[in-house]
């Protein structure tokens, strides 16, 4: 399970460009978007650019986007919780 | 009196004349001869009507009438003369052919000089279409009838020709007496009929400021989510109970800002309808609101906000008034709000006025593609060119709006059964061309529109592969609204607007002028302009330091003296870049204070430090996203700091082993003060505890320095003439000094330290990239 955390960190950081960071920077529980203490502070730009890089390296897809998609992209825990439960190759 | 009797008596005759013709032959037992004065009777009854109508107008159409007349009258003549003459049945027979013809005749030039027939009789039924905005399709749709009616007088004409020389006289006067005149009845009753049906499309245009409640039918879809719709009549309880609340207070401006499409447009109608000024800002920071928000001032919303009154909530009260109707466009204020060159962010008064002429021109250039579909979003109706497009718009001609913004590509997926608008943005655009990989299986294809910065021709060319329809562009601005529009398959110039009057501002800006700008001066656009005679023109660039980061605008000025407020900065410069995606990067140089304060602090925690104090400020997308603090900002020798040498600073990729302090680059040349921390990977392998810069370090520092900042070659030929003197120890800063001699392919570099002794230096010949042998 940390496994995939940390992958979806570090494609996270390729994906997004994101500088001066480490996937141990990343706390799994933290908020991906908007402002927090620990968060990563995304954007909507970010969002659009992360669901891309979850799809070429998960193969997993978020075909329609409502709040219940959007909370699976709350944190690295939300979105590997997400991920291993629609991978189909997992 | 007389000449009405008349008119009826010979229009009956030439309408049962083959009816006449044959009775009289067959029944009344009359010759050729004598039945072709019934003819020469109908020639002579042309021949009055003609000299009657001495009418001298000098119009085209009454002139081909005119000759119409005579052509028709002498063909009579001839035919009558001839049958009279020859007792001959044969020319009888012709006078449907000729009548036929005639008419094709007086269509055909209507359709060669307009108006068309058609128009002509839809003008005389309704005096108002000549101002319409639907004006142009009604034209080429009654352009469509005329040339209907002439193609249908071809074809009688030549079965009635046919009916003259085969079959027997009862054929002929069968067709010519009965079923010719059915035909014409049903194609006339078709034609209404289809009329009808699209009139009630086009004349759903109603200005915003006019709507009643009995504007649209009770049950007519407003606005959609999913399953559930808002329907007409919900809108109009719904603005009436806002209004009910908004009036109950005492009149101030109101700030709005609802996520919801269709919460916007409640709110936002009903702080029109109500009088109230409208302040329309897409950004809810805290601190901005606070900042634009005097103490008498509400500000109504649909995401919980401290102060803030929550539109859902005053839906949900019970009221049966009714409160909605007309209201002066000419007196509802609003404001936009964009960010301004002074730093401040910048506030653009407006007229509902504005809009309102806006709407009416967009209406008769893009609405006849509208009828009878859906509007859908992916951009923020906040900003003037969503507002226009993906609310008003649809309000104005009664088209249902999604109340939820498109966020993903994908999800254009779930669209491909409905007849769709969508209004979009280069930002959504770029992501559908990279994230698609087959087309979409749509059954009509979608009207995209883009706006809010150039659409590269390649993405619109992706995204027609997608969709099938090659995305509009609409170019404007919130100060201007929508100036011109083009679809890049046609090539980069852009066609403006009718109302829109282009010409060359200050500095070779556009200044352009039109019913939806107040000031009479006009505008003028910080963006370099060509115009052609035509009107037309193409876009060369702005000119000013406002810049879009993903279709949102931002002055760097702005987010550079918010970056100042913090007390921390002495110097800084925001530069914008273009990676996988635009976005801000700041290079700062911090004060004393700021030095002492974050001694110890890492780096992810300063910038997490400045990017909280600005989120306050400005919204996330055009905050930066990367950030270097610098003893001083790049400049060259004339102290003159410019934007390329910091962007290329940017594009160094940051690493935990090395960190540029300075940097000053000339043509050919460059000198940048390094550190390399104690924690830098470089030094692994060597002696923990005697840590030194290894040799081949230094070379590829240089190789890749004199690659970012010169564009010199990576490939290392040879390695001549080099010192390692002294050592280079981590966290003690150098300098280092390339020069780059194109012609001989060489880079020389010198390592130094602060005190200017030579610590290493040497000569590098670069593998030149022309010289490469061919075929490698």
């Amino acid at each position: 399970m940390s496994d995939l955390n940390t992958r979806i960190k570090e494609v996270l950081i390729k994906a997004l460009e994101l500088e001066d960071i480490t996937p141990a920077d990343i706390v799994d529980d933290a908020p991906l978007f908007g402002e927090s203490e620990n968060g990563l502070g995304l954007d909507s730009i970010d969002a659009l650019e992360l669901g891309i890089a979850i799809k070429e390296n998960f193969g997993v897809s978020f075909a329609v986007v409502n709040d219940e998609t959007k909370k699976h992209f709350a944190s690295v825990n939300a979105l590997a919780a997400y991920i291993s439960a629609n991978s189909t190759n997992a | 009196m007389k000449s009405i009797a008349g008119k009826i008596f010979f229009t009956a005759l030439s309408v049962l004349y083959p009816v006449l013709v044959f009775c009289g032959l067959e029944f009344w037992g009359l010759s050729p001869r004598r039945l072709s004065i019934l003819l020469l009777a109908l020639a002579f009854y042309q021949f009055l009507g003609f000299t009657r109508n001495k009418s001298d107008s000098s119009d085209a159409v009454s002139r081909a009438n005119k000759i119409k007349s005579v052509a028709l009258m002498g063909f009579m003549l001839i035919c009558g003369g001839i049958a009279f003459f020859a007792d001959s049945m044969l020319f009888l027979k012709f006078y449907p052919v000729l009548v036929n013809l005639s008419l094709l005749a007086f269509f055909g030039f209507t359709l060669w000089k307009k108006p068309s027939f058609a128009f002509r009789m839809a003008n005389l039924g309704d005096k108002t279409l000549k101002n319409s905005p639907s004006r142009n399709f009604v034209e080429r749709y009654c352009d469509k009838v005329t040339l209907a009616w002439c193609v249908f007088f071809v074809c009688n004409a030549c079965v009635a020709c046919a009916t003259v020389f085969v079959g027997s006289d009862r054929l002929w006067s069968l067709y010519n007496g009965l079923i010719s005149y059915i035909l014409i009845g049903v194609f006339f009753a078709v034609e209404f009929l289809i009329r009808k049906l699209m009139q009630s499309k086009l004349q759903s245009y109603i200005p915003v400021c006019e709507l009643e409640p009995n504007s649209r039918p009770e049950g007519s879809i407003v606005s959609f989510d999913g399953e559930s719709a808002k329907t007409w009549g919900d809108f109009v309880s719904d603005v009436s109970k806002v209004r009910v609340f908004l009036e109950s207070r005492e009149n101030a401006p109101w700030i709005v800002h609802c996520e919801d499409s269709y919460f916007f447009m409640v709110a936002l109608l009903a702080l029109l309808q109500s009088g109230r000024k409208a302040l329309v800002t897409a950004n809810r920071q805290e601190a901005f609101i606070n900042e634009i928000r005097k103490p008498e001032y509400g500000f109504i919303t649909d995401e919980p906000f401290a102060g803030a009154t929550l539109i859902q909530d005053l839906l949900k009260t019970e009221c049966n008034e009714i409160r909605f109707g007309k209201f002066d466009k000419g007196k509802a204020e609003m404001v936009m709000y964009t960010s301004g060159t002074t730093g401040e962010p910048k506030a653009v008064f407006k007229l509902f006025l504005q809009f309102e002429n806006e709407l009416f021109e967009l209406v008769k250039v893009f609405g006849d593609e509208w009828i009878s579909r859906k509007v859908y979003s992916t951009v923020n109706h906040h900003h003037i060119y969503g507002l226009l497009f993906t609310v008003l718009l649809p309000t104005a001609t009664g088209l249902p709006y999604r109340r939820h913004r498109i966020d993903y590509p994908s999800e254009l997926a779930s669209l491909v059964n409905e007849k769709a608008v969508i209004a979009s943005s280069p930002a959504y655009l770029k992501r559908l061309a990279a994230d698609a990989d087959k087309p979409f299986d749509f059954k009509c294809s979608p009207i995209i529109y883009s706006s809010g910065g150039p659409l590269p021709e390649e993405v619109a060319r992706k995204a027609c592969e997608l969709t099938g329809f090659w995305t509009m562009e609409i170019y404007g601005s919130t100060e201007t609204g929508g100036i011109a529009y083009r679809q890049s398959k046609n090539g980069p110039i852009w066609k403006p607007f009718e109302v829109c009057k282009m010409s060359l501002g200050e500095n070779d800006c556009l200044n352009i002028k039109s019913s939806y700008i107040l000031e009479p001066e006009g505008f003028t656009t910080g963006d370099l302009v060509e115009i052609y005679d035509d009107g037309r023109f193409l876009l060369k660039g702005r000119a000013d330091s406002i810049v879009k980061i993903e279709e949102k605008r931002i002055s760097l000025p702005e987010v550079e003296m918010r970056l100042k407020q913090t007390g921390l900065v002495q110097d800084v410069r925001v530069v914008p870049m273009v990676g996988k995606r635009q976005y801000l990067a700041a290079a700062i140089v911090l004060n004393a204070e700021a030095r002492e304060k974050f001694a110890n602090t890492p780096k992810l925690e300063i910038n997490n430090f400045f990017k909280s104090h600005l989120l306050k400020f400005i919204e996330n997308t055009v905050s930066p996203k990367k950030w270097r603090y610098l003893e001083e900002l790049p400049q060259n020798t004339e102290g003159k700091i410019k934007m390329r040498d910091i962007q290329a600073l940017f594009e160094i990729l940051e690493s935990p082993n090395f960190r540029i302090l300075k940097m000053h680059r000339e043509t050919g040349t460059f000198t940048v003060k390094l550190v390399f921390p104690a924690t830098s990977d470089f030094y692994d392998g060597h002696f923990p505890t005697f840590k030194l810069l290894p040799a081949v370090v230094q070379v590829d520092m240089v190789v890749n320095l004199a690659h970012a900042l010169l564009e010199v070659p990576k490939e290392l030929q040879k390695i001549q003439r080099t010192k390692f003197a002294s050592p280079i120890f981590p966290d003690v800063p150098v300098n280092l000094t390339v020069s780059y001699n194109e012609e001989k392919c060489k880079v020389t570099f010198a390592y130094t330290n602060d005190e200017g002794k030579s610590l290493s230096s040497g000569t590098l010949t670069m593998q030149s990239s022309l010289s490469l042998p061919k075929g490698t």
